[in-house]
């Protein structure tokens, strides 16, 4: 790697700091429309910890990923932590496919966000409804987990683009040294 | 001179004279209307004269702005503060209004149930994202008095119970949820009792189930529910909702009901809770029979 000036070391931190800074601000915004009003809503938060993942590295990605995860469970009232575990492994594992085996392409975050918000949703279906055994339970699977995940599909559109602008503006490009980028290809 | 005071042109303008001063005289005699010439005139010359008046208006009022275009600024800036203040004013006096309608409401509660130890009146935060049961959560929590498997209500009748208190947040299960049973008794029979209970589908119609109804039961659509007040978790009589329609359960042993509660569980946006009733169970008795 090219090492780097002061001058430019200094634009790094200052950088990284304002993407992190942007990242937590559209994910509040995201707690707070999950939160609003009466009607169904998409789970925010799952597109947006994806998004963060496949930019990032697993640490961070994780940390992001639990923070979303106690959002959600705050938002849809479950045991504080459950959705945190689910999204801290998710986001690490994500961010680590797309170290190793995945290009950051907008169809290989589609894919893994569905994925995901699939995986949460059927989760958040087993523990929170079909494991009591109510009657019609899978109602509730019809009605309300296809529905979210759906909406939380919809959504996964629309914040891609917001996250894509700030990593574009804001995350570091990658200087690699010819020896480098001989070596890696 | 000479010349003119001879000619014919000067007869003729005198003769014009003549007939003019004749008119006066004539419309002098008319008593205050005008004299069928001028009225003819007035009637041609009316949309005309409208359009031009409307032109003239225009231009003297554009004249009077740009003329006065300081003055009409200040009063301007003076009528905006004076709505401003008088919209103030309007807020303050609908949330003053909104205020005295929910102590009003809640006045009702303690006049109807004196036994009671309520809270102040709770906003509804919102609630719980995508919860079919329609748990919502309020603006008070364990610094305000309220415990866990509290009753929450309004002056109509009983929404749910708390279910996860911190300082100054509560989350509220409502009666719509299966997670919760209320013991229920007809107000007007009196005997009919059963257990009350939500379901995935009654939830869906913002209704809830009664259960362990007797086979035999008298009760018929439009009945009262109301707590029955013997689990210590809920006070007595208590309204809950009116039966719906009625039925029997798939195994046919006992009858079963749909009850609509006397609350618009999706639409609240205020609500109370009951901390102390008479009768009811103590802490360590409600933890161990939390519903």
């Amino acid at each position: 790697m090219r090492i780097k000036t002061p001058r430019e070391k200094r634009i790094l931190y200052f950088k990284t700091t304002l993407r992190w800074i942007l990242y937590y601000l559209l994910i509040l915004l995201s707690f707070i429309i999950m939160t609003s009003g009466t009607w169904m809503k998409p789970i925010l938060l799952v597109p947006a910890a994806m998004c963060i993942a496949v930019s990032n590295g697993q640490l961070a990605s994780a940390f992001t990923g639990a923070f979303c995860g106690m959002l959600i469970d705050i938002a849809c009232g479950r045991l504080f932590g459950y959705n945190a575990v689910i999204l801290a492994f998710f986001c690490a594992l994500v961010s680590l496919m797309f170290e190793l085996y995945l290009r950051p392409r907008f169809f290989n975050y589609l894919w893994i966000t569905a994925a995901v918000a699939f995986a949460q949703c059927w989760l958040d279906y087993k523990f929170y409804y079909q494991i009591w055994d109510l009657a019609d339970i899978q109602v509730i699977f019809r009605t309300v987990t296809m529905k979210v995940w759906l909406y939380t599909m919809i959504s996964a559109f629309l914040i891609y683009p917001l996250y894509r602008l700030i990593d574009r503006l804001l995350l570091p490009k990658i200087h690699m040294t010819l020896e480098e980028a001989i070596r890696t290809n | 001179m000479r010349d003119f005071l001879k000619s014919t042109k000067f007869k003729v303008l005198l003769g014009l004279l003549a007939f003019l001063v004749g008119i006066m005289i004539y419309a002098v005699t008319k008593g205050g209307y005008a004299v069928s010439g001028a009225s003819v005139i007035n009637t041609l010359t009316k949309p005309f004269r409208a359009v031009s008046n409307g032109v003239g208006m225009k231009i003297e009022n554009t004249i009077d702005k740009i003329e006065h275009a300081e003055d009409y600024y200040e009063e301007n800036q003076r009528l905006k503060a004076q709505i401003g203040e008088l919209n103030k004013q309007l807020t303050d006096y609908e949330d003053l209004k909104e205020e005295v309608e929910e102590l009003r409401k809640f006045v009702v509660i303690k006049e109807e149930h004196p036994d009671l130890v309520i809270t102040k009146p709770a906003e509804v935060l919102g609630y719980v994202t995508n919860d079919p049961f329609k748990s919502f959560t309020i603006g008070l929590g364990s610094e305000d008095g309220i415990t866990p498997y509290s009753p929450v209500v309004t002056a109509e009748g009983l929404v749910g119970i708390t279910i996860d208190v911190s300082a100054h947040v509560t989350t509220v299960r409502t009666i719509l949820s299966p997670d919760l049973s209320v013991a229920a008794v007809c107000a007007a029979s009196g005997g009919d009792h059963g257990v009350i209970e939500g379901t995935v589908l009654t939830a869906a119609e913002n209704t809830t189930k009664l259960t362990h109804l007797s086979p035999d039961n008298e009760l018929k659509e439009g009945d009262l529910m109301i707590t029955a007040g013997n689990s210590g978790l809920f006070p007595k009589d208590y309204s809950i909702g009116t039966v719906k329609s009625l039925g029997f359960e798939s195994n046919g042993l006992s009858a079963c009901a749909v009850i609509e509660p006397c609350v618009d569980i999706s639409r609240l946006s205020s609500v109370t809770v009951i901390t102390d009733f008479t009768g009811k169970k103590e802490d360590s008795d409600a933890d161990q029979d939390a519903p």
